[in-house]
C-alpha cells in the first residue's frame, strides 16, 4: 500500500518544516503533497486550516523549490496542494512556477466544487505546463463527472473520504470503495482524510484501496516541535502501509 | 373502475402496498449533473461538520455522506410506513381538469393520506427509528407549520422515544389545534425562540414578542440537543431527508406505470425543498418537465442567490451552498409556514440554478383561492402549503401551450388544522 504524506509548506516555520520533512526523507513512502497556504482554506477541518495562516507568513518560493528538490531528490513525488483561489487571475503563470518548483504535479480540492465551469481549461492549463493533474473525488462527486476527469487525467486518484480534512463521521466504507473502483478500474486510489490510526489503515486495505494520505494526524507533533511523537506516527505509518 | 371514480386511488383495485412502496430510497447525489458544493465550517476555530457527531443518529449522518445511489429501507421502516399510510394515493382529478376546461390529464400525488396528513412522515420514521435503534432515549427538533413536528412527535412514540419540539412562535399562535395534536402524539412543544436555550432567551431579552424563524427554531432545537445529550431530527434541507422522501416520487413512478401514463410535467411546493426533491428526484433521468412552487413573500427563487450560507440563524451546522435569502433573513408571517424558510435544499438549488428545474411563486391571496378551488373540484382542502402547487398548475393548464399534457402534482399535505387561513 502507497503512503502520501501532506504538510501545509511551510509550517509552523521554515526551519521546524525542514528539520520535520528531513525526518521522513530516508523512509519507505512514495508522494508528498506540500500544501499552498490560502486565505480560506475552506475545504479543510480546523487542524489544517489554522496551519495555512501562519505558513502564508513564512511562505517563499525560494523555500518552496528548495523543498521540492530535496522530496525529488529521494526518488519520491512531489504535489502541489492548492486552492484554485491562488491562480483564478493567472493559471497559466501560476502552473509555470508550480513546474519551476519542480513539481510532479497538482492536487485541486475545490477544482470540481467552487471551479468547476473552468475545469477543463485549468485541466488543460497543467497538462500543458508537463504536470500531472491529480483527479480530487469524494463520495458527492457524480458518476458522469468522475467519468469526464478520469478521461482528462492519467495519474493516480486522490478519494476524499470524509467531508473535510482531520474529522470523522460514519462511513460505509465498502460501499464508498466499491463504487469509486467500479469507476475508476485499474487506476490507482489513494484515500484521504480522517486517516489516524492503524485501524482504520487496515480497514482501508482490506477493502482494497491503492494508499492512504495522512495530514492533520501530522501536524500536532510539528508545532510542540516533538520529534518523538513525529517519529512514531509516521513510522507506525511507514509500517502499516509497507511493513 | 377507476374511470368513474376518480376520487378513489388507482392503485387500491389490484395492486398490493409492498408492490407500490419501494425497498430502497434512491439518492441523487451520484446521479446529478455536476458535483454538490460540500458542506463548509463557519467558525474557523473548530469544526460543525464534526460536531454532527454528537447531534444526529449515527446511521442517518453515515447516509448524510453516502455515495450508495440506493439505501435498504429496513423492514421495521417499511412495516412503520404502510401503518402511516403509504403507499399514499395517485389520484386523477378530473374534476378539476373540467373546472379548468382543460384538455390534458391532472394527476395529484397525495401525501396528505397519511396518518399525519402530510409527507414530513417518510422522513420522521427511519430518523426516529435510527435513533432509537442506537439507544437514543429523546429527540428534538424544530416545526413551522407544525406538519414536521406532528410527524416528529408521532415517530418518536412509534418508536418508543420522546420528543421536544420548538415552534416557531408565529405558527404556535396562528395554529393552537397543531400544538394539540402533537401533544397528542406524545410530542412536548415549546413556542421558538424559548428560554429553554441560550440562543433563545438572547432574542427574547431583545425582543419579547419575536415571531420566530425556523432558522431560529433550527438553532434551539440544535442547542437543546447538544445542551441535553440527545439527538436532532432534520426536516428538510439535508441529503438524507431528500433521500427519506424519494419514497414519494417512487411511489408516483410505479403508480404512473400501472395507469400506463407518462407525465409531462411535475409540480411540488417548495420551503425547504424535501416533499419537491423528493417527488421529482427519482424523475431526473427522464426529460420531464420539473417546476418548484415557493410563496411570492418568501421570494428566495427570484431574490436569493446561491451561495453558502448558514442552516440554522445560531450557526451552529455547517454552511451549505444553496438559494438563500440569507439565514438572519425573517420572512412576513404569511400562513404557510413550511415555506418561510430562507433557502432550499442544495441539491435542488444546484438544479435550479442550472436551469434544469423551472421555478414560480405564488401569493399567499393565489394560493388561497387554489384551496378553494381545489376543495370545491376534489374534495380535499390541501396545506397551504400545497396549494402554492396547486395554484402553479392551475396557470399551466391554463396556458394553452400545455394543451394536452399530462400534470403530475405532489399534495405535500391536507389542510383541515390550517382552516383560518379564511379567517375566524
Amino acid at each position: 500500500m502507497k503512503l502520501a504524506l501532506y504538510f501545509t509548506f511551510p509550517y509552523p516555520s521554515g526551519e521546524t518544516f525542514n528539520k520535520f520533512l528531513n525526518r521522513t526523507m530516508p523512509l519507505n513512502y512514495e508522494y508528498v503533497e506540500l500544501g499552498i497556504p490560502t486565505e480560506h482554506p475552506y475545504y479543510d477541518g480546523p487542524v489544517i486550516r489554522k496551519t495555512h495562516g501562519r505558513a502564508r507568513e513564512e511562505f517563499s518560493m525560494e523555500l518552496l523549490k528548495d523543498t521540492v528538490q530535496t522530496i525529488r531528490e529521494t526518488g519520491k513525488k512531489a504535489y502541489a496542494l492548492v486552492y484554485c483561489n491562488l491562480f483564478e487571475n493567472d493559471a497559466d503563470g501560476f502552473m509555470s512556477s508550480m513546474k519551476d518548483a519542480g513539481f510532479n504535479g497538482m492536487i485541486l480540492p475545490d477544482l470540481l466544487t467552487d471551479y468547476y465551469s473552468m475545469r477543463r481549461s485549468i485541466a488543460s492549463t497543467v497538462s500543458s505546463h508537463g504536470l500531472e493533474l491529480i483527479p480530487f473525488f469524494n463520495s458527492t462527486t457524480p458518476d458522469s463527472v468522475i467519468k469526464e476527469i478520469l478521461s482528462l487525467t492519467h495519474s493516480w486518484i486522490y478519494f476524499g473520504l470524509q467531508p473535510s480534512t482531520g474529522i470523522r463521521v460514519p462511513l460505509d466504507i465498502q460501499s464508498m470503495y466499491g463504487r469509486i473502483r467500479n469507476l475508476c478500474g485499474e487506476r490507482e486510489i489513494i484515500v484521504g482524510f480522517g486517516i489516524n490510526n492503524a485501524g482504520i489503515i487496515r480497514d482501508l486495505r482490506k477493502v482494497g484501496f491503492d494508499g492512504i494520505a495522512v495530514g492533520s494526524a501530522l501536524i500536532d507533533s510539528m508545532e510542540k516541535n516533538d520529534t518523538v511523537a513525529f517519529d512514531s506516527e509516521i513510522k507506525m505509518l511507514e509500517s502499516e502501509t509497507h511493513g | 373502475m377507476y374511470k368513474y371514480n376518480h376520487f378513489i386511488p388507482l392503485s387500491v383495485y389490484s395492486v398490493k402496498n409492498k408492490d407500490i412502496i419501494p425497498d430502497q430510497w434512491y439518492n441523487i447525489i451520484p446521479d446529478l449533473p455536476e458535483p454538490l458544493s460540500p458542506p463548509r465550517d463557519h467558525d474557523p476555530e473548530r469544526s460543525s461538520i464534526d460536531l454532527l457527531n454528537r447531534i444526529l443518529p449515527s446511521e442517518v449522518l453515515k447516509q448524510e455522506f453516502t455515495s450508495r445511489r440506493y439505501e435498504n429501507i429496513p423492514e421495521e421502516v417499511l412495516r412503520q410506513y404502510e401503518q402511516a399510510g403509504r403507499p399514499t394515493p395517485l389520484i386523477r382529478a378530473s374534476n378539476l381538469e373540467k373546472f379548468l376546461n382543460f384538455a390534458g390529464k391532472i394527476f395529484y400525488k397525495y401525501e396528505g393520506a397519511t396518518v399525519t396528513g402530510s409527507h414530513k412522515i417518510n422522513a420522521a420514521i427511519p430518523q426516529a427509528y435510527y435513533a432509537a435503534q442506537e439507544g437514543v432515549t429523546e429527540i428534538a427538533t424544530e416545526t413551522g407549520a407544525g406538519q414536521w413536528g406532528t410527524a416528529t412527535a408521532l415517530s418518536a412514540s412509534l418508536n418508543g422515544i420522546k420528543s421536544k419540539i420548538f415552534m416557531v412562535n408565529v405558527s404556535f399562535r396562528q395554529k393552537p389545534l397543531r400544538k394539540r395534536i402533537i401533544e397528542i402524539y406524545g410530542g412536548d412543544v415549546v413556542a421558538s425562540p424559548s428560554s429553554l436555550t441560550h440562543y433563545g432567551r438572547q432574542i427574547l431579552k431583545n425582543e419579547p414578542d419575536h415571531p420566530g424563524t425556523l432558522g431560529i427554531a433550527i438553532s434551539e432545537a440544535v442547542q437543546y440537543t447538544l445542551d441535553n445529550g440527545i439527538r436532532y431530527l432534520m426536516g428538510s434541507v439535508e441529503n438524507s431527508v431528500i433521500t427519506y422522501q424519494s419514497i414519494i416520487g417512487q411511489e408516483a413512478q410505479k403508480q404512473l406505470e400501472i395507469e400506463g401514463e407518462e407525465p409531462d410535467v411535475l409540480i411540488g411546493c417548495v420551503g425547504g425543498g424535501s416533499n419537491f426533491s423528493g417527488f421529482v428526484f427519482p424523475f431526473m433521468k427522464t426529460d420531464v418537465e420539473m417546476i418548484a412552487s415557493a410563496a411570492s413573500e418568501v421570494p428566495k427563487f427570484s431574490k436569493g442567490k446561491y451561495r453558502y450560507d448558514l442552516i440554522d440563524t445560531a450557526g451552529i451546522l455547517p454552511q451549505l451552498k444553496m438559494i438563500s435569502l440569507g439565514a438572519d433573513y425573517v420572512p412576513p408571517p404569511i400562513y404557510s409556514g413550511g415555506l418561510r424558510y430562507h433557502g432550499a435544499a442544495p441539491a435542488l438549488s444546484m438544479l435550479v440554478n442550472s436551469g434544469r428545474i423551472r421555478t414560480d411563486e405564488v401569493t399567499e391571496e393565489k394560493s388561497r383561492e387554489a384551496m378553494q378551488i381545489f376543495a370545491r373540484t376534489q374534495g380535499i382542502v390541501p396545506a397551504p402549503e400545497s396549494a402554492h402547487a396547486i395554484a402553479t398548475a392551475i396557470d399551466y393548464c391554463k396556458n394553452p401551450e400545455n394543451t394536452g399534457k399530462t400534470v403530475v402534482m405532489n399534495v405535500s399535505g391536507h389542510g383541515l388544522l390550517d382552516l383560518s387561513i379564511f379567517g375566524d
